[in-house]
């Protein structure tokens, strides 16, 4: 069966993807398929560190591809979960040491062996954007509710669209609270600009800082909000694209309700 | 030279007139009974203010003769304006364009890029006379036009029409939140908008660029014809 690339993209540092390509593989894992989670960040690579692999590196995806190794004795099994797989980056090397054209040569192997390759694209739109893109079936764009992000994203779907991969949006670090006063744009509001189809929201959640630092899947952790979400957003990535996006909303008592019903304002 | 078939007077109808054309060297007797005849039929609905264009052709005492058909048509038959055709031929070019606001206006190849779909972030459009838009500008989008830029969308960009020169051109959104405009080459950043839903446009007002109200204070409509622009 051939595999299918997804990468998980931004345009915008610092929004999430790292995390949500680690979550989203894990989720996938669990549900039984078997997945390569890729580091496209050459040079400054951090997936490795988010899922707690980082003792266990020998090989890396610069070695695959110039023929130092082979792709599976590169690709890391994660001990915790079944089918789930890292081929890191090479923390010396920069993004000059690889070409698309080497990502488009390696890909054949990738989608021999995995159900599912996610390729987890560092920020910018240069040469590291270029060689995590040029093997990709999907896109998703991590999008944070601020204007800055909202701007690079935009930027990027313009370049997928380009290269005639559909991209979806997943917008993360929502905080409802300050939705609900105004303080932060809403899901809609970004919908709204960038125009693509919505494949998850995904709270601002505490409980991701602790699974980086300690190197556990956040999407184990039953009591996490962040990590319910990213397992959703896996099911809809693995052939259950309408299964409805729940939107989080700070609960109102009774008579707030009625007040916002009749439309007498917040 | 008057041959048989040439008539000594002939009347042709022109726009809202007459054109009367005289034969030279017809005896004035005989351009009366002409006259007379010819005008009979409408004589009482001949309107005052109606122009009569009289040709009395290339003669020597070209002026007398005219004047004395002009008179001879003022007194019998009440016409005010009398005049030579030299005097249409200055006058043409107005006739002209007010002929062109009643009939179709053409044009078989266009001036104006039409485009619909969203611009995106890091896109621009640069088109040389006008740009319409069927669609949303997302705020990091440049659009350049010689002309005018019309969005029937949102407009979150930046917009620079009239370039290079042209302070005559407008901008125009129906909802306008530009990030900052230029118009010929006065720009202008931070305009304040009255919201969502009204059509506004920025022009140039005394130098200064100045968003108003599109059907509040639309300045086209005071121009009373078509004009192509």
């Amino acid at each position: 069966m051939q595999g299918k690339i997804i990468v998980i993209s931004s345009g915008k540092g610092g929004v999430g993807k790292t995390t949500a390509t680690a979550s989203i593989g894990a989720a996938l894992a669990m549900g039984g398929k078997k997945v390569a989670v890729v580091d496209m960040d050459i040079g400054l690579r951090n997936l490795d560190v988010v899922m707690g692999l980082e003792n266990r590196i020998v090989f890396n995806i610069v070695d695959v591809v110039h023929g130092r190794c082979k792709v599976q004795q590169a690709a890391i099994r994660d001990r915790r979960i079944e089918n789930l797989y890292l081929i890191p980056a090479s923390q010396n090397d920069n993004k000059d040491a690889l070409t698309p054209k080497d990502m488009i040569r390696i890909s054949k192997e990738l989608r021999k062996k995995f159900d599912f390759i996610l390729m987890d694209c560092p920020a910018g739109i240069e040469q590291g954007f270029e060689n995590a893109v040029a093997a990709a079936d999907e896109a998703v764009v991590v999008c944070t509710p601020e204007v800055s992000s909202i701007r690079d994203a935009d930027r990027v779907i313009g370049l997928l669209y380009a290269k005639e991969i559909p991209p979806k949006l997943l917008v993360n670090r929502i905080v409802p609270a300050m939705v609900e006063k105004g303080d932060m744009l809403s899901h809609q509001d970004v919908v709204d600009v960038l125009s693509i189809d919505l494949v998850g929201l995904v709270e601002e959640d505490n409980q991701v800082v602790v699974s980086t630092n300690s190197g556990n899947p956040i999407v184990m952790q039953d009591n996490s909000k962040a990590g319910q979400a990213f397992k959703r957003i896996a099911m809809r990535l693995n052939g259950q694209p309408d299964l409805p996006i729940e939107v989080s909303g700070v609960s109102k008592s009774f008579w707030k309700k009625i007040r916002s019903k009749i439309g007498f304002g917040k | 030279m008057i041959t048989e078939e040439t008539p000594s007077v002939r009347i042709k109808g022109v726009g809202n007139g007459l054109w009367v054309t005289i034969a030279p060297e017809t005896p004035f007797e005989l351009i009366q009974i002409e006259l007379a005849r010819l005008f009979e039929p409408f004589k009482r609905k001949l309107a005052h203010t109606m122009r009569v264009v009289l040709d009395t052709g290339a003669c020597q005492d070209n002026g007398d003769r005219h004047r004395q058909i002009s008179n001879y048509l003022k007194d019998i038959f009440n016409l005010n304006e009398i005049v030579t055709p030299k005097e249409i031929e200055s006058g043409k070019e107005k006739r002209l364009k007010m002929k062109d606001s009643r009939t179709i206006l053409s044009q078989q190849h266009s001036d104006t890029l039409v485009i619909a779909g969203r611009v995106r972030s890091g896109q621009s459009v640069y088109t040389k006379k006008h740009l319409i838009i069927m669609g949303d500008i997302n705020p990091g989008c440049e659009l350049t036009a010689g002309g005018d830029i019309l969005v029937f969308g949102s407009l979150l960009g930046t917009a620079a029409a009239g370039q290079p020169d042209n302070r005559g051109a407008i901008i125009l959104a129906l909802d306008f939140r530009p990030l900052q405009v230029k118009i010929g080459d006065i720009v202008a950043a931070g305009l304040p908008s009255t919201g969502q839903g009204v059509p506004e446009f920025a022009h140039i007002e005394k130098g200064t660029i100045v968003v108003d109200d599109y059907l509040a204070e639309n300045p086209f409509k005071r121009i009373p014809w078509p004009v192509i622009r």
